[in-house]
């Protein structure tokens, strides 16, 4: 009785399983592989999916760094069609090990140059972001101090200790962060900052949400200074309690703080893989991801800009500001997985 | 001619046994042979501080663990208590809680600007406080019920009896009742030491760079550095660790809860003080950080507030997130149900150390590596629904087992005899006898497979699609955008997953269940 009982239940899961697998088999299915924080329309994905005949699945990679890792693994039986989310930091480990099959859409056409990603198409620009250090207005006032100036002030001690970034070991602001403190002191001159930076009490966190969520002073922490994305303040008040788009506040309750050398341009894109099983609808996807619907769709679900100029933005991202950013110099960006290796040496490291 | 017990057991025992070689040995030997291992990391003192660390914090969690949770459940198995086994079931509910949650509510309480480190300017930033407390929280309901059960086996006439020979409480205690309890305690103390030490979410997100563990430098390594020799040195020396502890756990093990005495005194004095004093820590650091999580999504900026609920109600995904996490939940248990009663009725009847150990394995091994394997050993299945269930029953079924083996070892053989004897076959006898006195531990098993399944964040093991979001992967990406509204609404989202622990456990369990 008691076997007869586990012989049905194991039965039971056996159909579930089968009946969950069968409903995957549909006919022409385009597999995307993301990271975690991608999130657009389904009604825009529900007319792309009826316009080409296919079924979107949408499969999350992890973060940024994480996606490409394991897309790197599992090159020799890749996991999707197309990827999403890949950015101009790991581009070169991308290249490198032939994990993309160049395809340039037409709409990119419409993306300014200074957005492009690569010429032979390998990663098609969606959306760019800048990396930037954010204070808070109302903790910054009660230190009584000036704001700092430069990257020069920010490591003094007075500071220094008011300040948490996530780190670049584990974090993708983190590693951009690092980028630009590298192209702006060069790298011995950058780990002696990072080293002095943290003597004198900056504080390294594992990840963006560490920093931002628990030590922030906005949410309840102690620092008032914390690397996030020049389009945080925005998102600060369009997430505030009592949020009303119609009666937006006079200011933030954050500001960027855009120190020379300090931001980072971070560009997002999308690409075909290598290996693809729906190579033409692959494409296809690249090209509905710079396509006006999806452009303008992205800005207040990801908290960045649309890559293609003239789309529209949601009034609240006058909240934001876009700082001038300087080219960074390309030895820079060649090989940022090495630069992190030596910043951990270096810097984290260190005794 | 009938196959001997030993060899039924591992007939039994098979379905579970290949499904741990599929989702657990060879993803994870697939991991360990691709990248080689390079034993040389351990060399590098780097490393060997974080071994070091690794094991003090465990170390430290485990004695911490005894000298609150020792006294306690010696003192509940002696005096009368009142709402004793409530206390002891409620104490299920930190275990299944899921790591985020317990994050949320330890820095609520304590965090920079906390609500009880705020008030008295205590500034915990920088210590591994917070950790070791989250270690607490989710281990000290383990030693305090695994050391009830050790406790109560002692008969309380055995320290009558040194009492009334002239021996003090306290003396009986010590002489009489304590090496008898040790096995019960030392199996208590082993199981907190391997569950701090290889816990991963918690020293993640409360240990920062300064306290990582050695999972979490087995993170960084595959997940952000692709370092996957280096990574395979410390799984492989972390494996031999774990393996080492938990043989000796369960060469310490022995399994049921005595029979609660009658009759059992009121504690007075200077007893009773020490008694209340205890419950009242234990229910400070296991209880203190869910209330906190609670009240942080009902508390705004400006004061009480249904905002964070109402966001959290009229959001359009929400529905979706609540049925993942019930269909996945309920897949899984029945998966974990089957598997584990299979696995524990094996081991039983085998008498098998090996398939003991085995049952135990799911729960000791690196998720991180393990996730690596899957990608490796099965691409074809990453981000297929089969897969997502697979894990999380891989997850949920040790629990189970670990719930029906003890309750299986503690059946009288007598009982059988005599039912055997008066007529009854050998299936009409485990109907009779096996599974009425075993139904209450296999439905408090399934009811932690359940509601720690309902909390797994399933995302460290396989890869996922946003239509399978769960509650915690809608709570997960609350907490990775700015905004108060989206930490008071992940606060509430979290206490829905307490109150469906809660509710899984009200419906399925009778408080009978005992994790071992």
């Amino acid at each position: 009785m008691f076997k007869q009982v586990m012989f049905k239940n194991a039965l039971r899961l056996g159909l579930l399983l089968a009946g969950a697998a069968h409903a995957q088999g549909a006919p022409a299915t385009l597999t995307v592989i993301t990271h975690d924080s991608f999130d657009v329309d389904r009604k825009l994905v529900a007319q792309f999916e009826k316009a080409n005949g296919v079924r979107v699945r949408f499969v999350k990679g992890g973060d940024t760094g994480e996606l490409l890792n394991r897309l790197i693994l599992t090159r020799r039986a890749p996991l999707a069609d197309a990827v999403y989310g890949l950015d101009n930091t790991l581009l070169p480990r991308a290249r490198q090990a032939g994990l993309l099959e160049p395809y340039r859409s037409p709409n990119l056409a419409k993306v300014p140059a200074a957005y492009r990603l690569d010429d032979a198409g390998l990663l098609n620009t969606v959306d760019y972001g800048f990396v930037a250090l954010n204070y808070d207005r109302a903790a910054f006032a009660r230190t009584g101090l000036p704001l700092p100036k430069s990257l020069d002030d920010l490591k003094k001690p007075q500071y220094a200790r008011l300040t948490v970034v996530p780190s670049p070991a584990t974090s993708s602001p983190g590693l951009a962060f690092l980028l630009a403190t590298v192209n702006h002191y060069g790298e011995a001159g950058a780990w002696a900052w990072w080293k002095e930076a943290r003597t004198n009490g900056l504080k390294v966190t594992r990840g963006w949400s560490d920093a931002y969520e628990k030590d922030f002073s906005k949410n309840g922490g102690r620092y008032p200074i914390v690397l996030s994305y020049a389009s945080s303040p925005a998102a600060e008040v369009f997430y505030a309690d009592g949020f009303d788009p119609r009666k937006l506040p006079a200011q933030s309750p954050t500001a960027s703080l855009f120190l020379p050398g300090s931001t980072f341009l971070q560009l997002e894109g999308v690409g075909v893989l290598k290996g693809a099983k729906q190579p033409a609808l692959a494409r296809k996807f690249v090209d509905f991801m710079l396509s006006g619907g999806v452009q303008a769709d992205i800005p207040t679900r990801m908290w960045v800009y649309p890559a293609v100029s003239g789309t529209r933005l949601d009034p609240v991202f006058k909240f934001a500001q876009q700082p001038d950013v300087l080219p960074v110099k390309a030895s820079v960006t060649a090989n940022p997985q090495r630069l992190v290796d030596a910043w951990v040496t270096n810097v984290l490291r260190a005794r | 001619m009938t196959p001997s017990p030993a060899l039924r057991g591992w007939l039994l025992a098979f379905p579970p046994v290949l499904f741990i070689l599929l989702l657990l040995v060879l993803p994870l030997g697939r991991t360990l042979a691709e990248g080689g291992v390079k034993l040389a990391i351990w060399q590098d003192p780097y490393f060997l501080g974080r071994l070091a660390w690794t094991v003090g914090q465990a170390t430290a969690t485990a004695l911490l663990a005894l000298a609150v949770g020792g006294p306690l459940a010696y003192l509940l198995s002696r005096y009368a208590v009142p709402g004793k086994s409530m206390l002891l079931r409620l104490l299920l509910l930190p275990f299944v809680t899921p790591t985020l949650v317990a994050v949320l509510g330890l820095t609520a309480l304590l965090g920079p600007r906390g609500w009880l480190t705020g008030p008295l300017g205590i500034d915990l930033d920088g210590t591994p406080t917070l950790l070791i407390l989250g270690n607490l929280f989710f281990n000290l309901p383990v030693m305090v019920r695994l050391a009830y059960g050790g406790f109560s086996r002692v008969s309380p006439t055995l320290t009558g009896a040194a009492r009334t020979l002239g021996a003090s409480g306290l003396r009986a205690a010590l002489t009489v009742a304590l090496p008898l309890a040790l096995p019960g305690l030392s199996a208590g103390f082993i199981l907190v030491f391997l569950y701090s030490a290889l816990s991963f979410g918690l020293p993640l997100a409360l240990g920062g760079e300064r306290y990582a563990t050695l999972e979490v430098e087995i993170y960084t390594l595959t997940a952000y550095q692709l370092r996957l020799s280096e990574a395979s040195a410390l799984i492989a020396g972390q494996l031999l660790l774990t393996l080492t502890a938990t043989w000796t756990y369960v060469r310490l093990l022995r399994g049921g809860v005595g029979v609660p005495a009658p009759g059992l005194p009121t504690a007075r004095g200077g007893v009773a003080a020490l008694l209340w004093t205890l419950v009242a820590l234990v229910v400070l650091i296991c209880f203190g950080p869910l209330l906190a999580v609670v009240a942080r999504g009902l508390l705004g900026t400006g004061g009480p507030t249904l905002a964070y609920w109402r966001g959290v109600l009229t959001d359009p995904d929400t529905p979706l997130l609540l049925g993942n996490t019930l269909r996945f939940g309920l897949l899984a248990l029945v998966g974990a149900a089957l598997l584990g009663t299979l696995h524990a009725l094996g081991a039983w009847l085998a008498r098998s150390r090996t398939l003991d150990l085995l049952s135990l394995l799911p729960l000791m091994v690196s998720p991180v590596s393990l996730a690596v394997g899957y990608l490796l050993a099965y691409p074809a299945l990453s981000a297929t629904l089969p897969m997502l269930i697979a894990a999380y029953t891989l997850l949920g079924f040790p629990l189970v087992t670990r719930s029906v083996l003890p309750a299986l070892r503690a059946l009288p053989p007598r009982t059988l005899e005599a039912a055997r004897t008066l007529g009854a076959g050998a299936l009409a006898a485990h109907r009779t006898v096996t599974l009425p006195l075993t139904l209450p531990a296999l439905r408090g098993g399934a009811a932690l497979a359940l509601a720690t399944v309902l909390g797994e964040f399933g995302a460290t093991l396989v890869l996922t699609r946003p239509e399978w979001a769960t509650l915690s992967v809608g709570l997960y990406e609350r907490l990775g955008r700015p905004g108060e509204r989206n930490l008071g609404e992940a606060c509430a989202l979290a206490t829905v997953l307490l109150l469906l622990a809660g509710l899984s456990f009200t419906l399925l369990d009778g408080g009978e269940g005992e994790v071992t």
